[in-house]
């Protein structure tokens, strides 16, 4: 029987209408001795206001660079069954699509070994299994990988690259993220498992800028479907959404980022030419509004969370990118560009920050593409590229000819 | 160069390091790769035959990996001694 502690701290933790992290470890504790002696932990550090956790260190699969990430406490006699408190990363499948037999597979897996404890799934898409002893990580490993199951990415490795449903259920997937994913995630199994890069590397994948997988806050390569025909609008449709009460001026014309759509007399119309595809309309309207043409990705780069400098969003790059099977064009662009990263980065330094220090010139050399004003991430005060005295002459010497 | 040979060098340059520099996989190819004047591809299969066999190993400590020659208690707790 596991031991049971007071815990009046974070008992405070469980009040309120919102799902409780405190709730679920003490169903765990009810039978883990690791989640009890969590819990212990836990009250203590905010009773003495003082984290007693360390991290890191020499753990692993044999092989594997990444995927455990070692945790300890730093109170082991005090609390014996976390001496040793280790998280494992699985890499989760696309779109985060389970049967109920694997995760029941996954959870027996995880009762018998850790401390029961999971997160459903870790900001960077793995299933996040925490707490376990150094002693069972290979037998965790075997099981898994047994049932076809392999680590997730960890330290300075290609992350498990993660995607929003796309087609599975949704029809304004331009891409599909799925296939993207899994296919990426085949093609970097080496960087994934085996860390030799400056540091980490994310990659996500969106069906289209609506981008619910949050790619452009949190992924060093961001790959967003998008398209280059026009919209197209059913005016039929736009006026039941006129008489069904939305304002279309206020919600959706003085919504546009660019300010590419006009509502006159009942008739929306848009400027095409002026439209940068981030689906605020679209999303808002989706009976009347309609994306066409050609489908591919659009690539950014950049995204991190506060670490060296403060947190950065992505930025455009590719415009637009093929994205078919077997996604040879994606795979080498996204090759190219971790090898300039790679290249001149310095140990903890992100893409996005690297790209600021050496500017984007160098970058859009190293990969073969050229600057294109859809590249601008601040108008009219953002000098991405500087241009050479070269430049300037190839441009007179075109002129003159 | 014979691939055991090449092995011994990259051991000798981990060791050189130990205790001293947090060495990426990417510094000991290249490091190796200059002193013994071989492709760093060539380091770079011989470093990872390696790490599987646990005569090196990753390691990570704030983000960032790095590599390493394992402690006792390492190779015992995988059953290599």
């Amino acid at each position: 029987m596991p031991k049971k502690y007071d815990t009046p701290l974070l008992d405070e933790l469980e009040k309120g209408p919102y799902p409780s992290f405190v709730t679920e470890i003490k169903k765990a504790a009810e039978t883990s001795d690791m989640s009890a002696d969590a819990l212990g932990q836990i009250e203590k550090s905010y009773r003495d206001k003082i984290p007693y956790w360390k991290h890191g260190g020499i753990v692993g699969v044999l092989g594997y660079g990444g995927g455990v990430i070692g945790r300890y406490s730093s109170l082991p006699e005090e609390f014996p069954n976390i001496a040793h408190f280790h998280t494992v990363r699985i890499n989760q499948p696309s779109g985060f699509f389970y049967t109920t037999k694997a995760l029941r597979e996954i959870c027996d897996i995880w009762d018998k070994y850790g401390s029961g404890l999971t997160n459903m799934h870790g900001s960077t898409g793995d299933i996040i299994f925490l707490g376990t002893d150094t002693a069972n990580l290979e037998a965790i490993f075997a099981e898994f990988s047994s049932r076809g199951w392999d680590l997730g990415g960890s330290g300075s490795a290609m992350r498990t690259p993660s995607c929003c449903i796309g087609p599975a259920r949704c029809e304004w997937a331009n891409i599909d993220t799925l296939d993207i994913c899994y296919q990426l995630t085949q093609e970097f199994q080496d960087e994934l498992h085996r860390p030799a890069w400056p540091y980490k590397f994310k990659v996500k994948v969106a069906g289209c800028a609506t981008d619910c997988v949050a790619a452009i806050a949190r992924a060093d390569c961001s790959i967003i479907g998008t398209w280059k025909g026009p919209i197209l609008v059913d005016q039929d449709e736009v006026k039941n959404y006129a008489k069904g009460g939305m304002n279309i001026a206020a919600e959706i014309v003085r919504m546009c980022p660019t300010g590419c759509m006009s509502y006159k007399n009942g008739e929306l119309k848009v400027a095409d030419e002026d439209c940068n595809r981030c689906m605020h309309c679209i999303a808002k309207m989706t009976k009347a509004l309609r994306p066409s043409g050609e489908r591919g990705a659009a690539i950014l780069l950049g995204s991190k969370a506060p670490i060296v400098v403060g947190s950065l969003l992505s930025w455009v790059v590719v415009p637009f990118i093929k994205a078919e099977p077997p996604y040879d064009e994606l795979k080498e662009m996204i090759r190219n560009i971790i090898e300039w990263w790679d290249e001149h980065a310095k140990p903890r330094e992100r893409i996005g920050e690297l790209i600021e220090v050496k500017g984007m010139r160098s970058l859009l050399e190293y990969i073969g593409v050229d600057p294109q004003p859809q590249q601008i991430k601040h108008p009219r005060k953002d000098p991405f590229i500087f241009f050479t005295d070269e430049d300037f002459e190839k441009v007179y010497t075109k002129d003159k000819v | 160069m014979e691939k055991e040979e090449l092995k011994e060098k990259v051991y000798a340059y981990m060791l050189k390091y130990k205790g001293k520099k947090k060495l990426k996989e990417k510094d000991v190819c290249k490091g190796v790769s200059g002193e013994a004047g071989i492709g760093a591809d060539e380091v770079k299969k011989a470093l990872r035959e390696m790490i599987d066999a646990g005569k090196l190993m990753y390691s990570y400590a704030g983000g960032a990996s790095s590599v390493e020659i394992p402690s006792e208690e390492y190779l015992r707790e995988k059953g290599l001694i």
